[in-house]
């Protein structure tokens, strides 16, 4: 099944601009819509998740049938009760950066616009990946996303992860020996299935490792996450 | 035997799938499969044979991924590895005529400008590997997706080994890979290289990809390989949903397009090849008719050269002050700019010449390639006169490029020509050699007739050699303008190639020159001129083109034209109409043209640190404020500094023409530390800076610690802004810090990035943290004035 995006969700790249509560000017609401535009045709997203079975140890998580083991307490809570988990990758393609890219060659606040639209756009996906994967999982209960680099999940185990998911030669996604993702607008996730309620975990600013710098708080806002 | 003995077959067999054959037999997902070569070399002997037996003809060693970055993992070298699993393929093969192949797959890591691996680092990568490999009866490059990183690969087999080499790429349901590469730019560009078989892998299942060798097979004279997927997998099971039987009979649909080569990719095995050999037996192979479109390329923009073609001549230093100071300070942002602007303007080639006197040539011809190449897709053309420039030039070109020049002199011919026909390219024939530029038009077309020749002779197609007649200008030799054309006409009717002329050199030294300019542009197309170079931003030129395009019926029902010029009228309304729009109103309202027009006014009156520090920086300064209050956003604010960017360009040119001195208000190094390629936030805090009159050396992004030292002391800088996006990259933060320190470079720093706090800055040993764009400005008036 693939994804199309046939909008972006203006609002949320809005609030990624630093807007808060305040609305943009005309100027830039006439910026956004034209990047939008650019942004749908240069963007092509790509998904693939695999689901496996999971063994819960003391301070991981094995992810059976693979090398990978997700370490810490915090992706322990994440996936506690759950027999298995799906392992997701996302991104809308390297035509989101090659857009960014042109657009600083030429036009700054254009550039600024659409890497807000663009990260906008990966969340997107990654609501549509959620939901055909609850479609798909023939499981009643599934946990929100949970990424390496959250809480005290180490973002080094990026590489193996997208390895696992074989992301490369799937959806052309890899990681730079510092963990970082190219194409950049991409995200790696963890959901826990399960046939029985899931409690719902701790969400937000509490898990964040960015909390205490965190310019949305700052400002008394939030990310959204 | 050998693969061009295998060639003479009707139909060649490859294997199926490695990876898919170890999981089965128990390797986990994320272990590294190269390994088992030295742990388990039975495993893989035990496998190859199992294809041998179904009937392949070719088997792919398991080194798919061997190389130096993905064996890491595994502690075992390339050295070790590759000339294992070739020992294991060559054991399997014995007694049997099958031979074996050194299978490379990508490097894992992406190239420039998306990634952070350099062209150069990629051919090292690969030339280990074939050379650990060269064993091997031939060399597969599979699963390719970036055309670049394949070229890389293309360039260090043929100049490592002799090996026969096989190139397939791996596309997706939209014709693309990727990265976008599409199915002709690969085409177009091996083929040049000389490769001796290309095709399509994995992906999808013979099925889905019929539309993806329909198209490869339009594109090449080459044997096609066709090595798809057993279908599409399920997320869950991991099953492929294409059976043996479904897989031979869409394989046989291939067949008609002319495809030589056939095997299986992830979720085949032995039964699908088994399969495909009894569906081929006493099958022979299909020949398809074809010419072969005569077109030049980027990864992913295909120019047919079947209609006029515009090909922008801006990015050239002649005559040019702003341009010529654009090199001199190592300003790629202006290249860019103009590259952007011709684009947009309707120009579908660029001609790309940065030869100045005192300057490296060939250093700055690569670097603005690659940058060009990273936000236009436009195909480029190279011109330049210096061999050494021209072929490292075609060597980090993506793509099928034209070169601009060979001319009919022995010298340019012997070393220019082998060059073209080395990497692939297209060249320009210029109709001049010893004795000068003749003045007849038969003269120049025999120069012509003799550039065509050579070109032949060293193997080059007639299709790949383009002519330029030579314009000359009309005020000094009105006589020869006609005998221009008439060699043009020539040209294309008695040689039939294609023809190339720079237009503006016509009206040197007249009045009007654009109206001249225009008139025998028109004139030459009607001679047959495909290719015309010229300032595509001038609109009565590239309207001459497009003009002339619906009125030869080859813009059939206008539809190129319409969608261009529909509407012109309306926007030329708007924009010229608000006469009481002063600077300040149009930096706030993003209005650009109006602000350059504004400046370029204000500056017939006053100087131009006046219009700086009376006009532009006022504005700023109410625009940084109103962003600190919350009034205004991040967008508005970048919006308002690039307003004033195009004042300043204005300012800028004023200052070159009356040669006054700069208004730089001193020197910046901005850059985005090692590892790290977020650099949006580098390149805001980059256009603010500038906006104040401070002078921006912008360094980039994934910027080595030493280069940014090295840089600091040459251009005695002493203001460095860092930035970081990621946790993991802060330490290349604080080494780059600590070796400025330990070098003792008179200079303060600042740093910002999203991870980076004000404690942490401090800790590292910065001077400064800037929290946003507006305070890096700040910091700058503290430290610089």
């Amino acid at each position: 099944m693939s994804i199309t995006l046939t909008e972006i969700n203006k609002s949320e790249a809005i609030r990624f601009m630093g807007y808060g509560k305040s609305k943009p000017d005309e100027v830039t609401l006439r910026n956004i819509n034209e990047c939008e535009k650019a942004l749908l045709e240069a963007i092509k997203p790509e998904y693939v998740y695999r689901v496996f079975n999971i063994s819960h140890a003391e301070n991981s998580v094995k992810i059976l049938g693979t090398s990978l083991e997700l370490t810490g307490k915090d992706i322990c809570k994440h996936l506690k009760g759950c027999d298995k988990a799906a392992l997701l990758a996302v991104t809308v393609s390297g035509g989101a950066d090659r857009l960014i890219r042109y657009y600083s060659a030429c036009d700054m606040a254009k550039s600024v616009i659409a890497d807000c639209l663009a990260s906008a756009a990966v969340e997107q996906v990654c609501n549509e990946v959620d939901k055909i994967i609850k479609l798909n999982s023939g499981y009643k209960y599934q946990t929100w996303r949970f990424s390496p680099g959250y809480g005290d999940l180490p973002v080094e185990v990026q590489k193996d992860f997208l390895e696992v998911l074989n992301a490369g030669k799937r959806i052309g996604l890899s990681a730079l020996e510092n963990c970082m993702m190219v194409p950049t607008k991409s995200v790696t996730a963890v959901i826990g299935l399960s046939n029985n309620e899931i409690s719902k975990g701790m969400r937000g600013c509490v898990c964040c490792n960015m909390r205490d710098r965190c310019a949305y708080r700052i400002r008394g806002e939030h990310c959204g996450f | 035997m050998d693969f061009k003995e295998i060639l003479k077959k009707e139909y060649i067999v490859l294997d199926g799938a490695m990876g898919t054959m170890l999981q089965a037999s128990g390797l986990k997902m994320g272990e590294t499969p190269e390994a088992l070569n030295i742990q388990n070399p039975q495993l893989l002997v035990d496998i190859h044979k199992k294809y041998i037996e179904a009937g392949s003809d070719i088997v792919y060693a398991n080194t798919f991924g061997a190389n130096r970055f993905k064996l890491q993992k595994c502690g075992y070298k390339v050295e070790e590895i590759i000339p294992a699993a070739i020992t294991n393929a060559r054991k399997a093969c014995e007694g049997t005529k099958t031979l074996v192949a050194l299978d490379i797959g990508p490097i894992g890591q992406l190239l420039e400008p998306t990634g952070t691996l350099t062209f150069e680092e990629a051919y090292d990568v690969f030339k280990q590997q074939v050379i650990a490999g060269k064993n091997a009866d031939l060399i597969v490059f599979e699963t390719m997706t970036d055309l670049y990183e394949l070229k890389a690969a293309v360039l260090a087999a043929r100049e490592n080994t002799d090996l026969p080499i096989i190139c397939t790429m791996t596309f997706e349901e939209n014709m693309r890979t990727f990265t976008g590469v599409s199915v002709s730019s690969m085409a177009l560009t091996l083929e040049g290289l000389g490769i001796d078989a290309i095709g399509v892998n994995c992906s999808l299942g013979p099925k889905e990809l019929y539309p993806v060798v329909e198209e490869m097979c339009k594109w090449t004279n080459l044997p096609v390989v066709v090595k798809p997927n057993a279908g599409l997998p399920d997320p869950v099971t991991n099953e492929y949903n294409c059976s043996p039987e479904e897989f031979a009979q869409y394989a046989e649909k291939l067949l008609p397009l002319g495809v030589k080569i056939l095997g299986g990719c992830c979720g085949t095995d032995p039964d699908y090849i088994r399969a495909l050999c009894s569906m081929l037996e006493n099958k022979t192979h299909i020949k398809v008719d074809k010419t072969i479109h005569c077109a030049v390329c980027s990864p992913t923009a295909t120019v047919v050269i079947d209609r006029p073609r515009i090909i922008g001549e801006r990015i050239n230093p002649t005559g040019k002050k702003r341009f010529k100071e654009a090199l001199a300070s190592n300003d790629i942002g202006y290249i860019l700019g103009q590259a952007i602007e011709q684009v947009h303007a309707g120009a579908e080639l660029l001609d790309v010449n940065v030869g100045m006197p005192g300057i490296d040539e060939k250093a700055m011809m690569i670097k603005v390639l690659k940058q060009i190449q990273g936000v236009v897709n436009v195909p480029l053309q190279i011109d330049t006169t210096m061999p050494e420039v021209l072929e490292a030039a075609l060597r980090v070109y993506n793509g099928k490029p034209i070169v601009n020049s060979v001319n009919g002199e022995e010298k340019s011919l012997s070393t220019v020509l082998p060059l073209v026909k080395n990497y692939g390219a297209c060249v320009v024939g210029l109709t001049l050699d010893e004795n000068g530029i003749p003045k007849k038009a038969e003269e120049r077309f025999a120069i012509a007739q003799r550039i065509l020749d050579r070109a032949l002779k060293i193997g080059i197609k007639k299709e790949n050699v383009f002519i330029d007649c030579l314009t000359l200008t009309a005020s000094a030799e009105q006589e020869g303008v006609l005998e221009t054309l008439k060699a043009v006409e020539m040209v294309k009717t008695k040689l039939g190639l294609r023809t190339v002329l720079g237009v503006s050199n016509i009206s040197f030294g007249l009045p009007n020159r654009e109206l001249v300019n225009s008139t025998f542009l028109t004139m030459a197309l009607t001679k047959g001129l495909d290719l015309p170079i010229i300032n595509p931003n001038v609109a009565s030129m590239t309207g001459a083109v497009r003009a002339y395009k619906l009125l030869s019926n080859i813009d059939v029902n206008s539809v190129e034209f319409i969608s261009n010029y529909n509407g012109v009228q309306n926007t030329a309304a708007t924009s010229g109409s608000n006469s009481a729009v002063d600077l300040p109103y149009a930096l706030e309202n993003g209005l650009k043209d109006e602000a350059a027009s504004l400046t370029a006014k204000l500056l017939e009156e006053h100087e131009p640190m006046y219009v700086v520090n009376e006009m532009l920086i006022p504005s700023l300064d109410k625009a940084g404020a109103e962003f600190e209050a919350g009034k205004i956003f991040l967008p508005q604010l970048i919006q308002t500094a690039g307003v004033a960017q195009v004042c300043f360009e204005e300012i800028k040119k004023k200052i070159l023409s009356t040669g006054e001195k700069t208004v730089s208000k001193g020197k910046i190094i901005l850059a985005t530390v090692k590892g790290d390629i977020h650099d949006i936030g580098k390149n805001i805090v980059k256009v603010l800076l500038e906006n104040y009159g401070y002078e921006v050396i912008d360094l980039g992004r994934d910027v080595d610690c030493q280069l940014i030292v090295d840089e600091t002391i040459r251009n005695d800088v002493h203001l460095v802004g860092l930035s970081a996006l990621m946790t993991t990259t802060l330490v290349s933060m604080e080494n780059t810090i600590k070796l400025l320190r330990q070098n003792n470079v008179d200079c303060k720093i600042m740093v910002g990035g999203a991870v980076v706090t004000d404690d942490y800055a401090m800790q590292i040993g910065a001077d400064y943290y800037a929290k946003d764009a507006k305070e890096s400005v700040d910091i700058a008036k503290r430290v610089l004035g």
